[in-house]
């Protein structure tokens, strides 16, 4: 019998790579809002003007930063933004669908922006949804709301968990897109989570409290919560629906390996996004976010880089519907 | 058959099509288009029609329709200002939604220029100082305390960045000002302006034109 491939060791610890940078992001975004706040109080040169709690926030930021920087006014400015648009250290980095709205509402390529998305519109190309698993601060939150609808369900609440078509959001984006012309502004932003987060996170942090978009954002929370797990991601989100599209051709993909599969299907459990990769199919919309990789009990699931989903390997060789020896006619019963 | 089979079509692609737009309509209507409202600017008397509830950051596109189009709502101006005086539409504002303003009244911005270097789309194009043209300041004569002899105060000449070019005394030994070509309408006159009525705002430059220039001309 032919050595089984084994998944390269570290890939099953990725799903907590990946929380520990969900998480960095997000307190990304509420540490900028935090140090500006804080560069305005040193651009004032009054301390003694501050409120008390005004004064807390500037002795505990200065406290933190003061070991690292001489010019809280500049030093500080090197990241800002968010994921819809940002810069480190003067890299811009904006969102495709960022540009994409842009284009439409204007009517005009602006080449200094474009480029500006260059990078994660290469790398949505290479590795397919990733923004969606690995950086949206969205996801972590939504993620969150999934575990609680399952602590739920296991506290015996019966929650609805409608399956609609997954080709919807690709109408939403068109939609978006038309109206967002017909506008003449960029209205994909008011709906699209991850730029809803990082703004009211300023707003709410550095201004005059929230604005609308948590309204909408709640109301995403409550469809995923009620209608359909992970629903908004799944079927109404324009920036998914866009890197589903770049990511249709992706390089780096998940697959299983039927020789050591026992087609026990938590990976089909686990999948936020409502996938079959216990069949094979994982098509456009998979995030790479590897959660299962991590839950695979007999390290069935690994990386692999193909332009297309590795073809329908039938059951998993260790499981019950695979019988050794007589293997290609039973696999076509079961398919 | 076939009628029958057309109108399921059609029923489930009007279905497609609403469900699609519901997000775009809820968001529609959480943001109605409103007038963003102020503190001190809802209870400015109303004999001056021309001025303007907000400005825009400075180098903003001049038409508002292009800078709706080209800005895309990120907030980076925001997070850069050192006053922090640039906010956003965030609850109200129909196509201007998350697009930003600088209400003077409350906070005045000082020209630094953060935020035209940082704006990564043409919204904000970088402008030497004294081509900025956030609007031109104009003053209320009949409310104005020197100019009503009610004292002296000066605050709006002491203040301005631009100088004597954009605001200054009409006679030497009076505090009554005037304000000049070179304003820039950064509005920090605004800002420290103790009247509570505001006789010194910002209006859009097309629609104030200096009495001396037209005596010039």
């Amino acid at each position: 019998m032919a050595e089984i491939s084994r998944p390269f060791f570290l890939w099953r610890h990725l799903n907590k790579v990946r929380w520990v940078i969900l998480s960095l992001v997000f307190a990304l975004l509420i540490v900028i809002p935090v140090l500006h706040v804080y560069q305005t109080y040193v651009a004032a040169h009054a301390y003694d003007l501050l409120a008390p709690s005004e004064k807390r926030l500037y002795d505990v930021v200065e406290f933190a930063t003061a070991p690292f920087i001489n010019d809280p006014a500049e030093e500080l400015d090197a990241v800002k933004g968010n994921t819809w648009s940002g810069y480190f250290w003067g890299l811009q980095l904006s969102d495709p669908l960022a540009v994409a709205s842009q284009m439409a509402a204007s009517l005009s390529l602006y080449w200094p922006f474009i480029l500006s998305s260059l990078i994660p519109l290469v790398l949505t190309i290479i590795f397919g949804r990733f923004f969606c698993g690995w950086l949206c601060p969205a996801t972590m939150i939504y993620e969150l709301n999934s575990n609680l609808s399952a602590w739920l369900k296991w506290a015996g609440l019966k929650l609805p968990n409608f399956q609609f078509d997954l080709r919807i959001k690709y109408v939403v984006l068109a939609i978006g897109l038309i109206l967002t012309s017909l506008a003449g502004s960029v209205l994909i932003a008011t709906i699209y989570p991850p730029a809803i987060i990082g703004r009211e996170l300023y707003f709410v942090i550095a201004l005059d409290g929230f604005g609308v978009g948590v309204v909408i954002f709640i109301a995403t929370l409550l469809f995923d919560l009620l209608v359909a797990r992970r629903g908004f991601c799944r079927y109404l989100c324009p920036g998914g629906a866009l890197y589903s599209l770049l990511g249709r051709y992706r390089l780096v993909r998940i697959r299983r390996i039927a020789e050591s599969c026992n087609d026990c299907a938590k990976c089909n459990v686990v999948c936020e996004f409502g996938l079959d990769p216990l069949r094979d199919d994982f098509g456009q919309e998979c995030t790479n976010c590897a959660a299962c990789i991590a839950i695979c009990p007999t390290d069935a699931m690994t990386f692999t880089l193909r332009l297309t989903d590795y073809p329908a390997q039938g059951p998993g060789h260790l499981g019950k519907q695979y019988q050794h020896g007589s293997g290609a006619d039973l696999e076509a019963a079961a398919e | 058959m076939k009628r029958r089979s057309l109108l399921r079509v059609l029923t489930s692609g009007a279905a497609l099509l609403g469900f699609s737009a519901l997000p775009y309509g809820v968001s529609r209507l959480l943001a109605p288009p409103a007038p963003q409202p102020t503190n001190r600017a809802i209870k400015l008397s109303a004999r001056h029609q021309d001025r303007r509830i907000f400005l825009r950051p400075p180098g903003a596109l001049k038409n508002d329709v292009a800078f709706t189009a080209a800005c895309i709502g990120c907030g980076l101006c925001g997070e850069v200002c050192p006053p922090r005086c640039i906010k956003f539409h965030a609850r109200s504002g129909g196509s201007q939604v998350n697009t930003p303003y600088i209400d003077p009244a409350e906070r005045a911005c000082t020209l630094c220029n953060k935020c035209m270097e940082v704006c990564p789309t043409e919204a904000l194009t970088v402008t030497k100082r004294q081509d900025i043209d956030m609007g031109i300041a104009r003053i209320d004569q009949t409310a104005c305390y020197p100019w009503v002899d009610k004292g002296i105060c000066g605050a709006c000449v002491s203040i301005c960045p631009q100088g004597k070019a954009a605001i200054a005394y009409k006679h030497w030994n009076q505090y009554r000002p005037v304000v000049k070509d070179g304003c820039v309408g950064c509005g920090l006159c605004v800002e420290v302006c103790p009247h509570p009525s505001l006789p010194i705002w910002i209006t859009e430059r097309k629609s104030y034109s200096l009495p001396e220039k037209k005596k010039l001309l």
